[in-house]
């Protein structure tokens, strides 16, 4: 995440303005809406996921009423003016002046710099792939499949409490109206997903007249084959996410 | 249309305006941003990166855990 030097040096030079012992609001906000999530969690019969939720809006609520130390960590400090991404460079050449020769090696070096990646990239999709398959062989909800899926989101989320696990720019102001389509598409399918969930029989018991999304994906999470799909799927998306 | 058809007939909708949305924002130039960027606006703070990733979490842990 880039953040521009006028922001980095108001921040430490006015902490007390920029990080306010208080909670801020759109920190009270998420910590109010985990607290929301791990209580329906805890009464539709989901105890730990609740336990879970309720421990990490603990841990963003002590982390804002700590007292500032020093210059904040650049991901957390409020975004600069954009930052053009702009066409690459290769490495070794200055926008400009360099020759053609020049640019051709450039090239050829910034192939095998990225030769490592590859590997790397490689490595992770392999090893995700056998994590979908061994942990899709457990069954649903038995302690193996919760230690394997509660360890992988516990390394995930505390990978990003610190800092953004890639700096990348941030994008300039969005469109509201865009921001509200979003915004409103997700309370959409979070109230239908609620209404569902309040017409069963009880918070426990699906209904067939009202299925949730959990019930919708009981066949697919049936054997294990659906399981193995599913737990790819879900840790892709966390690798997209862990990248933003 | 029954209260199943009607149910998945809501998922549905939501679904494609999903699509809608991502389609707009990413190919056209109607002023909707591509989901990415709405993410890495929310995840620039802490507090937005840890919401969003727990969330995806919890996702994990309501589908496998106990």
């Amino acid at each position: 995440m880039l953040v521009s030097q006028a922001a980095r040096d108001e921040a430490v030079a006015e902490p007390a303005r920029r990080w306010p012992r208080g909670v801020p609001g759109s920190r009270a906000l998420v910590i109010v809406v985990l607290l929301l999530i791990a209580f329906f969690s805890a009464i539709s019969g989901k105890p730990l996921d609740g336990l879970l939720l309720l421990l990490v809006a603990a841990a963003l609520g002590w982390d804002a009423r700590r007292p500032a130390q020093g210059p904040p960590a650049a991901g957390d400090l409020p975004a600069g003016p954009p930052v053009p991404a702009g066409p690459p460079v290769p490495a070794g050449t200055e926008a400009g002046w360099a020759r053609p020769g020049e640019v051709a090696r450039a090239a050829a070096r910034a192939s095998e710099a990225n030769l490592p990646a590859l590997l790397r990239a490689s490595a992770w999709l392999l090893g995700g792939a056998a994590f979908a398959v061994v942990a899709g062989s457990f069954g649903r909800f038995s302690w193996p499949a919760t230690i394997a899926v509660v360890g992988v989101g516990a390394l995930v989320v505390l990978a990003g409490w610190r800092r953004p696990v890639r700096r990348q720019a941030v994008p300039g102001p969005l469109p509201r109206a865009g921001l509200l389509a979003w915004a409103a598409l997700l309370a959409g399918a979070g109230l239908w997903e609620l209404r569902a969930l309040f017409s069963q029989p009880s918070l426990t018991a699906t209904s067939y007249a009202h299925p949730t999304i959990s019930a919708l994906a009981d066949p697919v999470l049936a054997g294990p084959p659906g399981r193995a799909l599913v737990l790819a799927g879900w840790l892709l998306l966390g690798g997209y996410l862990v990248r933003r | 249309m029954n209260s199943h058809g009607v149910t998945l007939l809501g998922y549905l909708v939501i679904l494609l305006a999903a699509v809608l949305l991502g389609v707009l924002g990413r190919w056209t130039r109607a002023p909707v941003p591509p989901l990415g960027d709405v993410l890495r606006r929310i995840m620039r703070t802490r507090t937005g990166r840890v919401g969003v990733l727990v969330g995806w979490a919890w996702l994990g842990l309501h589908f496998f855990a106990r």
